[in-house]
């Protein structure tokens, strides 16, 4: 059998334990949080009949193996309840959030690898030039950067300042506009976001590219390669990078997790319409059900793309494909 | 005529020792510099400023930074940079004690896995894998959500979600050791394995911990700055994270209330990672010096 389909059968066999045991530690959180369900929905002064009703209706009076058996199976089946403010199950709301944060997530990843591995490759072909000092103090400066602050002061240099870029959200309010207006509006909206979101990673992969292409560099191969007449694109980018590549798409899979996280961040200040601020307002008003469904649904989807960069990882190296 | 090898060399001569060959890392002194500052701003937090940061209306609100308040003050009238001064000891309390918390679970979960092997790791890295998968910002983010945000809950949660890494680094590091003369000779000298681990195999074990400490230390302030940005820190406690979430609203009128703090936030994290950067090339020969 084709070893790429073997891989990915075994890494999603091993991964369906690991979602198991996900969404367990989401349902331990939910019961051991102090105070009742009930209570945050009827409030304090409910009498005490009303309250026996709801716990019925919710199956809190049911054993606790019950409802984890309950819960379990709801939400394999996608349902992970209802919002409490809003008349929405919370599936939908996250679904209905879901595609801007990934587009946000996916053009920060995007912009952070692609100029990462440029500056990490310039870098490492002169070490302790110009250009190598000014990329080691970019990564420094990206990787100690707090997110949310970088997105704040970008956007009152560059937004209230300079007015170049528009101070929030993903479309212009009441524009109405269609086809390629409406794609540059987004991007004209999208770029600080972006940028922010994209520096700490940005720092990192600059840093680990440089690392592993001096490593890379430094082997027999390049040598072997150089002598065969090869000019000196050819050998960086399709004999060097190659190799040098592997510890980025592990780094990758990593930060797809950390990406999601500073998306919370970076969706509050630039009031992004994501998943993340849909997090960060239904923290503020208490939405209990939504916030822990966005925890389930982030942990879920930390997880595929585990799986995925496994399954890329083995493509690219068939040296691990055990 | 008394012949004994030194193995133990004068304290003092260790750090001289350590600071000839630390101090080739230009970034890193100018890290260790700053992170000393900062330190030492902290501890003299009362003695350098002139208003209390929790009392409102101390001034005019939302003027710009001005000889009596440098840093500005904001919506409520209190003295930004009183703010800013005391949340550093917040800052760095919370960095320092939650990194060496999960460090030193990290290293007690990482030396008995690595050591023992079998069941026990198996075990162990079983659970740390569910740690490493989920991402560490939303986990402490819904802990402190659900149990509560009171400053020593933050602390105890970033140490809970930090410690698997800990562990994942001296785990490799032990096995790596474990099969070495060393071990094989301290236990033919009848040393009991707690011996073993911690005696022999762990002083040389150590060195990828200490500088993953040391950058654990920036993670911790960065989660805490984070957790209380998004409104689940502990209010009653200064704190940059705090500031900026308070800062959010005002940016068009009032800079000065989010550009100190993240400078500052900025400046402690940066020092921590060129520290972390600086003690890497100490520890690893590298072939830097061509």
């Amino acid at each position: 059998m084709n070893p790429i389909v073997k891989l990915v059968a075994r890494r999603t066999m091993q991964a369906i334990p690991l979602l198991f045991v996900t969404i367990t530690i989401n349902f331990i959180i939910i019961k051991s949080a102090p105070g009742d369900p009930t209570h945050v929905l009827l409030g304090e002064t409910a009498n005490e009949e009303f309250i026996q009703a709801m716990r019925a209706k919710f199956g809190l009076d049911k054993p606790l193996y019950v409802q984890y058996i309950t819960y379990v199976s709801r939400v394999v089946q996608g349902d992970l309840g209802y919002s409490l403010l809003k008349s929405q199950s919370v599936t939908s709301l996250i679904l209905g959030r879901f595609p801007a944060t990934v587009l946000l997530v996916s053009t920060s990843m995007f912009i952070a690898i692609l100029l990462g591995i440029l500056l990490g490759v310039a870098a490492s072909k002169r070490p302790y030039s110009l250009i190598d000092n000014l990329a080691s103090g970019i990564s420094v400066f990206g990787v100690s950067t707090p997110t949310f602050w970088f997105g704040q002061m970008l956007l009152i240099v560059f937004a209230i300042y300079l007015g170049l870029f528009p101070v929030a959200g993903m479309t212009t309010a009441k524009a109405e506009l269609t086809g390629l207006e409406y794609l540059l509006d987004v991007v004209h909206h999208l770029a600080l976001p972006a940028s922010a979101l994209a520096a700490f990673h940005l720092g990192f992969v600059t840093r680990l590219t440089r690392a592993s292409m001096l490593e890379v560099l430094g082997q027999d191969f390049i040598v072997t390669a150089y002598s065969k007449g090869l000019n000196d694109r050819t050998v960086t980018y399709k004999h060097a990078l190659r190799n040098a590549l592997l510890p980025v798409t592990t780094y990758t899979g990593v930060s797809f997790a950390m990406l999601f996280a500073g998306a919370v961040l970076i969706e509050t200040v630039f009031s992004w319409p994501g998943m993340g601020r849909l997090l960060y307002d239904s923290l503020r008003m208490r939405d209990y059900p939504v916030v822990l469904g966005i925890f389930v649904f982030i942990s879920l989807i930390v997880t595929i793309s585990n799986i995925l960069v496994d399954v890329i990882y083995g493509v690219l190296d068939p040296r691990i494909r055990t | 005529m008394k012949w004994q090898a030194e193995n133990t060399t004068l304290p003092f001569r260790r750090v001289v020792r350590f600071w000839k060959r630390y101090r080739r890392n230009h970034a890193a002194v100018l890290g260790l510099f700053i992170f000393v500052a900062i330190c030492v701003v902290a501890v003299a937090a009362p003695w350098i400023t002139w208003y209390s940061p929790l009392k409102t209306d101390v001034g005019r609100p939302l003027i710009s930074p001005t000889a009596d308040h440098p840093f500005g003050t904001d919506d409520l009238g209190r003295d930004v940079y009183s703010d800013v001064i005391h949340s550093t000891r917040t800052s760095l309390s919370v960095g320092l004690v939650a990194a060496a918390v999960s460090t030193l679970i990290g290293i007690f979960v990482g030396a008995l896995s690595g050591y023992y092997g079998g069941k026990i790791d198996d075990f162990l890295m079983r659970t740390t894998e569910i740690f490493l998968t989920l991402p560490r910002f939303i986990l402490a983010l819904i802990i402190v959500y659900v149990f509560g945000t009171s400053i020593s809950n933050i602390v105890f949660t970033i140490a809970i979600v930090s410690w698997p890494s800990t562990a994942r680094l001296l785990r490799a590091e032990f096995l790596t050791n474990k099969e070495r003369e060393y071990v094989e000779a301290a236990r033919t000298l009848g040393c009991s394995p707690r011996e073993i681990m911690f005696s022999e195999i762990l002083p040389n074990a150590i060195f990828p911990v200490v500088v993953n400490s040391s950058l654990e230390v920036a993670t911790a302030i960065l989660t805490e700055a984070g957790l209380s940005f998004l409104g689940v820190g502990d209010p009653n406690v200064p704190s940059w994270g705090l500031m900026l979430n308070n800062a959010q609203s005002f940016l068009r009128i009032a800079w000065w209330m989010a550009a100190f703090p993240g400078i500052m936030l900025f400046l402690t994290c940066m020092s921590l990672n060129l520290v972390g950067d600086g003690l890497n090339d100490y520890f690893n020969p590298r072939l830097r010096e061509r």
